[in-house]
C-alpha cells in the first residue's frame, strides 16, 4: 500500500498509534466524537480541499443520518449494519438533491445556498416535533450490538463504542484515501485549481462536483449515524449550523487539502472545546477568536504549523503550498509523487 | 476530390449586447495544415477561437468539426470529438504538479467507465506512457514534480501546449502560444508547433509576422471582427486591406 | 378567515419585506464590492436591537435608533479595517470564516452583556395602537418602520445609482483595481461600504425589535433570510434584492397565516425553484 514511501508509511503507523492512545488522554466518548468528526471533516475536507467548493451546511446531511438512523432503532430495532448502510444511503441522496441545486453556483453563492438548505432541513426539525422531538431531540435510541454472522458483540460500554468506532474510522479512511488516490482526486483538484481548463480538457465539470459533493455527503451521514448511537439521543444541534461550521473549523484549523489535517482539525477542536466548556460555558467566544486568529494569521491551520515547527528543526517534510497547505501531487499524504 | 475540411465556419457572429465582436466570420481549414489567424488587438480572433471551442454560444453562424455540427456544443464535449485549444492567458492548474496537468488532461480521453476509478490513477500505465511522451515532446521532461505555477513563464507557455495536446485532438487551437516569450524560446516554440503540423491540424493565432509568414500553409486575416482577407503568406502580403488593416506596420 | 385576516398576512409581509430587502440591500452592497457573504450581517442586525435596548432608555427612540446605526456601522469599519482588509488578497473563503469567526464572537458577547433570555421592546409612545386603514386595523409602528425601511432602501438606491460616490462604489465593483489606479482611495470606499452596509442592518435590527423581540439568536435565524433575498435577487443588484425582500417577506408572512409549520420551509422552496428557473437571480446580470 505503501510502495516505499517512508513517509508515508510512518504517518500511518503515527495514527494507529493515535488510535490506540487516544482513550488514555482523554474520555473514551470524546475519543469517539473526535474519529466520527474526524469522518465528518474529511468529507468536507473533500469538497473544500480537493475540490474548491465550501460547503457551510454539512450538517444537513449529518444530522438527517441521525434522525434517520435514530427513528430506525427506535421503531423498528434495525441492526446496526441496516442503520449504518442507511445513514450513508440517507446522506448521499440528501446530498445529490441539494448538490444539484447548490452546484449551479459557485464561489459565495454556493456557500450561501448550502447554509440556506441547512437552516431549511433545520427549521423543518424543530418545527416538526413529532417526528424529531424538536428542541428536545430525538430520545431513547438504543445501541445495537454488532452482530456478524453467528457472533453478537456487545457495544454498550464506551470502551467498546470506541474500538467499534475507530474501527469503523479506518475503514472510512482506506475509502477516502482510495477515493483521493484515484482519478477522481486528480480530477477534483483540477476543478479546484482551474474549472474552465477542467472542461478545456474534457471533463464535465458539474457532473464531477456534483460526484464528490455527494460522496461527502455519504460519508458525512454515516458519521452521523455514529453520532447518533453516542449518547443515545440525536440533538437538535445535529442538524444545524453549529455543527456545519464546527466542521469547517476542523478542516480549517487542521488545514485543507490532505487527509491528515481534518483529523488534526477535529483532534483539535473537540479536544479544546471539551476543555473550555468544562471551564466556560461561553466557549463559542473563544472558539470564534481562535477562529480569527486562525484566519488572519495561520491560513495553513495546524498542518502548516507543524510544518513551521519541523522546518525550524531543519526537516523537509513534503513540498507544500505555505497558505494552502495543498500537497503537490494527488497523494493522499502530500507527498510529491513522480 | 476535394478533401473534407476538418474545422468549416458559416457566417459566425458573435454580440456582446451592442457590440459585434465577430461578423460572420467563414472559414474552412484543411487537415494537416497550418492554419494562421492574424490581425491587429481586438478584432475577435480569440472570441473566434472561443466561439468555436465552446466557451462562448454565438450568436449567429455555425461550427462544423469534421463534418459534425458543433455549434453551442459545450466546451468539455469537444475535445472527445478531437478539438483542443490553448488559451492566450496560461491557463493551467497552478498548483498541480506539472506531470498531473498533462496526466489529467490525458485522462479525460480514456474514459475507463466507473468501475476504473475503483483503481489508483498510478495504476493507468497508458496514461502516464502518454504524459510522459507530452511532457518530454514539449521540453518539461525535467520538471515533472514542479508545481505549474513554480515554472517560468516559457516554461508555462509550453506547459499550455502540452496539456492542450494531451487531450490527443486530431485538431489543435493554438492562441499566441509564443506570447511574452523571449527570443530563443520563441525559437523552441515554432520548432514545437513545426513538428506538429501533419500529425495534427493547427489553427494558430499568432502576432509575430515572421513567424506566421514562415510556417503557415494558409493565413485568415480579421479586422473589426469581419474576416478581409486569406490566402497564402506572399498573397496576404501583398494584399492592400490588409496593409490598411495593420496601418502600414510591419513585423 | 377573511379578508382583514389576509390584509394584515399582507401587510405583516412588506413590513418584514421590507427589513428583509434593507438586509439584502446591505449584504448584497458588501458582497458586490468584496465578494463575501457577510456571516456577521445577522449578528449585527442583533446588536442593533440589543444597543437600541440600552440606548434607548437614555436617548429615547430617535437617539437610541441613531446610538445603534453608528455603533454597529463603527463597527463594521472596524471590522473592514482591521480584519478584513488583510484578506483581500487572498482566497475569498477566508473573509467569510472571518465574518463566522467574529458571528460567534458577537453572540456570546450579547449574551455576556444583555443576558441569554429574550426580551421584549415597546414602541415609543407617539406610535404606539393602532391605526383604522378600512379593510383592517393594523398596528401605528408597524407601519412607520415599513415606511422608514422603504426610505431607507430608496435612499440606499439613489445614492449607488445617482451620486458620484455611488458611481465611484460601482466603479470599484466592476473592477477595483483599476479603480485604485485611477487614484481613486478604493480603500476608503471599501471600508466605507462596509459601515453602511452593516449599519443599515443595525439600524433594521433598532426598529424591528418592537416588533419581533429580542433573542440572541435573532442574528443567526435572520441570517439564511437575508442570504436568500441576495441569491434570490440576483448578483449586485439592489432592485434585485429589494425585490425579492418583499417577496420573501410576503411569502413567509403569507405562509405563516395559512400553515405556520412550512412558513420557513416555503421560502426555501421558494429559492430553490428560483434558483433553478433563473440561475442569475430575478434581476442578476449573467
Amino acid at each position: 500500500m505503501f510502495e516505499g514511501r517512508p513517509g508515508a508509511f510512518l504517518r500511518f503507523v503515527l495514527l494507529l498509534v493515535a488510535i490506540v492512545a487516544l482513550p488514555l488522554a482523554v474520555r473514551p466518548v470524546v475519543a469517539s466524537e473526535i474519529w466520527i468528526f474526524s469522518i465528518a471533516a474529511m468529507a468536507l475536507n473533500l469538497i473544500f480541499g480537493y475540490t474548491g467548493m465550501l460547503s457551510f451546511g454539512q450538517a444537513t446531511f449529518f444530522g438527517l443520518a441521525a434522525y434517520t438512523s435514530g427513528l430506525m432503532m427506535i421503531h423498528w430495532h434495525a441492526p446496526l449494519l441496516v442503520v449504518l448502510a442507511a445513514g450513508t444511503l440517507v446522506g448521499a441522496l440528501a446530498a445529490a438533491a441539494v448538490g444539484y441545486v447548490c452546484i449551479q453556483r459557485v464561489g459565495t453563492y454556493f456557500i450561501m445556498l448550502t447554509f440556506g438548505f441547512n437552516q431549511m432541513f433545520f427549521f423543518i426539525a424543530y418545527k416538526w416535533t413529532a417526528v424529531t422531538g424538536g428542541d428536545d431531540g430525538l430520545p431513547g435510541i438504543p445501541r445495537p450490538p454488532l452482530a456478524l454472522g453467528p457472533w453478537s458483540i456487545s457495544l454498550e460500554t464506551s470502551v467498546r463504542y470506541y474500538v467499534f468506532v475507530a474501527v469503523v474510522f479506518l475503514l472510512a479512511f482506506y475509502a477516502m484515501k482510495r477515493i483521493v488516490d484515484s482519478p477522481l482526486g486528480v480530477i477534483f483538484q483540477s476543478i479546484r485549481e482551474n474549472p474552465v481548463r477542467a472542461a478545456a480538457v474534457g471533463y464535465d465539470v458539474k457532473w464531477y462536483k456534483w460526484i464528490a459533493f455527494t460522496l461527502a455527503g455519504a460519508f458525512t451521514g454515516f458519521a452521523g449515524v455514529l453520532y447518533s448511537m453516542m449518547f443515545g439521543i440525536v440533538p437538535l444541534e445535529s442538524i444545524s449550523w453549529i455543527i456545519s461550521g464546527d466542521i469547517v473549523f476542523m478542516v480549517l484549523i487542521g488545514g485543507i487539502g490532505n487527509l491528515y489535517g481534518p483529523l488534526l482539525g477535529a483532534a483539535a477542536f473537540k479536544w479544546l472545546s471539551e476543555a473550555i466548556s468544562v471551564l466556560w460555558n461561553r466557549w463559542p467566544l473563544i472558539l470564534g477568536v481562535a477562529l480569527v486568529l486562525v484566519v488572519l494569521f495561520l491560513r495553513g491551520g495546524l498542518v502548516e504549523a507543524f510544518a513551521r515547527i519541523r522546518g525550524a528543526f531543519g526537516g523537509g517534510g513534503g513540498r507544500r503550498d505555505a497558505d494552502e497547505g495543498v500537497p503537490v501531487r494527488v497523494g493522499a499524504e502530500g507527498e510529491a509523487r513522480t | 476530390m476535394t478533401e473534407e475540411a476538418i474545422l468549416r465556419t458559416e457566417g459566425l457572429t458573435c454580440d456582446f449586447g451592442a457590440l459585434r465582436a465577430v461578423n460572420g466570420v467563414s472559414l474552412s481549414v484543411t487537415p494537416g495544415t497550418l492554419h494562421s489567424v492574424i490581425g491587429p488587438n481586438g478584432s475577435g480572433k480569440t472570441t473566434l477561437f472561443n466561439l468555436i471551442s465552446g466557451e462562448l454560444r454565438p450568436t449567429g453562424g455555425r461550427v462544423y468539426l469534421e463534418g459534425r455540427d458543433v455549434t453551442g456544443v459545450a466546451s468539455h464535449d469537444l475535445p472527445h470529438l478531437g478539438l483542443a485549444r490553448c488559451f492566450q492567458r496560461t491557463n493551467v492548474f497552478p498548483k498541480l504538479t506539472t506531470y498531473d496537468n498533462v496526466w489529467v488532461a490525458a485522462f479525460s480521453r480514456h474514459t475507463p467507465g466507473a468501475l476504473g476509478f475503483l483503481k489508483r490513477a498510478s495504476d493507468f500505465a497508458s496514461v502516464d506512457a502518454e504524459a510522459r511522451r507530452i511532457l518530454d515532446a514539449v521540453g518539461l521532461a525535467h520538471k515533472v514534480a514542479a508545481p505549474a505555477e513554480t515554472l517560468s513563464h516559457g516554461q508555462q507557455r509550453a506547459l499550455e501546449v502540452g496539456v492542450t495536446l494531451a487531450s490527443s485532438p486530431r485538431l489543435v487551437l493554438l492562441d499566441e502560444p509564443t506570447q511574452g516569450l523571449a527570443p530563443e524560446a520563441t525559437q523552441h516554440m515554432t520548432r514545437l508547433v513545426q513538428s506538429l503540423v501533419g500529425r495534427y491540424t493547427i489553427l494558430l493565432i499568432e502576432h509575430k509576422m515572421r513567424i506566421v509568414m514562415s510556417i503557415s500553409n494558409r493565413i485568415s486575416v480579421m479586422a473589426f471582427g469581419e474576416l478581409i482577407a486569406e490566402g497564402t503568406a506572399d498573397e496576404v502580403r501583398d494584399n492592400r486591406d490588409v496593409q490598411r488593416a495593420y496601418l502600414g506596420t510591419r513585423r | 378567515m377573511n379578508v382583514a385576516f389576509f390584509a394584515g398576512a399582507i401587510l405583516n409581509g412588506l413590513v418584514t419585506g421590507m427589513l428583509y430587502a434593507l438586509m439584502g440591500v446591505g449584504l448584497s452592497l458588501i458582497l458586490g464590492l468584496l465578494n463575501i457573504p457577510n456571516f456577521a450581517h445577522g449578528v449585527l442586525y442583533a446588536l442593533g436591537a440589543y444597543v437600541m435596548i440600552s440606548a434607548g432608555k437614555a436617548f429615547g427612540f430617535l437617539g437610541g435608533a441613531l446610538t445603534a446605526l453608528a455603533v454597529v456601522g463603527l463597527l463594521g469599519a472596524v471590522i473592514e479595517y482591521f480584519g478584513v482588509r488583510r484578506l483581500y488578497r487572498v482566497h475569498s473563503d477566508y473573509i467569510l470564516l472571518l465574518s463566522f469567526g467574529l458571528s460567534l464572537i458577537l453572540t456570546e458577547s450579547i449574551i455576556l452583556v444583555w443576558g441569554p433570555v429574550g426580551i421584549t421592546s415597546q414602541p415609543p409612545a407617539f406610535l404606539t395602537g393602532g391605526i383604522d386603514l378600512g379593510v383592517t386595523v393594523y398596528p401605528k409602528y408597524r407601519l412607520a418602520v415599513m415606511f422608514i425601511t422603504t426610505a431607507l432602501v430608496l435612499g440606499c438606491y439613489l445614492f449607488v445609482t445617482r451620486t458620484r460616490y455611488g458611481a465611484i462604489l460601482r466603479a470599484g465593483i466592476e473592477d477595483k483595481d483599476m479603480a485604485a489606479a485611477l487614484g481613486i482611495n478604493i480603500r476608503r470606499v471599501f471600508t466605507l461600504t462596509f459601515a453602511v452596509g452593516t449599519g443599515l442592518a443595525g439600524l433594521g435590527g433598532a426598529l424591528m425589535s418592537p416588533v419581533r423581540g429580542l433573542l440572541p439568536t435573532m442574528g443567526i435565524d435572520i441570517l439564511p433570510f437575508a442570504f436568500v433575498v441576495v441569491v434570490l435577487g440576483g448578483l449586485g443588484s439592489l432592485p434585485g434584492a429589494i425585490l425579492a425582500g418583499l417577496l420573501v417577506g410576503v411569502v413567509q408572512s403569507l405562509m405563516t397565516a395559512i400553515w405556520a409549520p412550512g412558513a420557513d420551509a416555503s421560502v426555501f422552496a421558494l429559492m430553490t425553484l428560483g434558483i433553478i428557473a433563473r440561475p442569475q437571480g430575478l434581476l442578476g446580470r449573467r
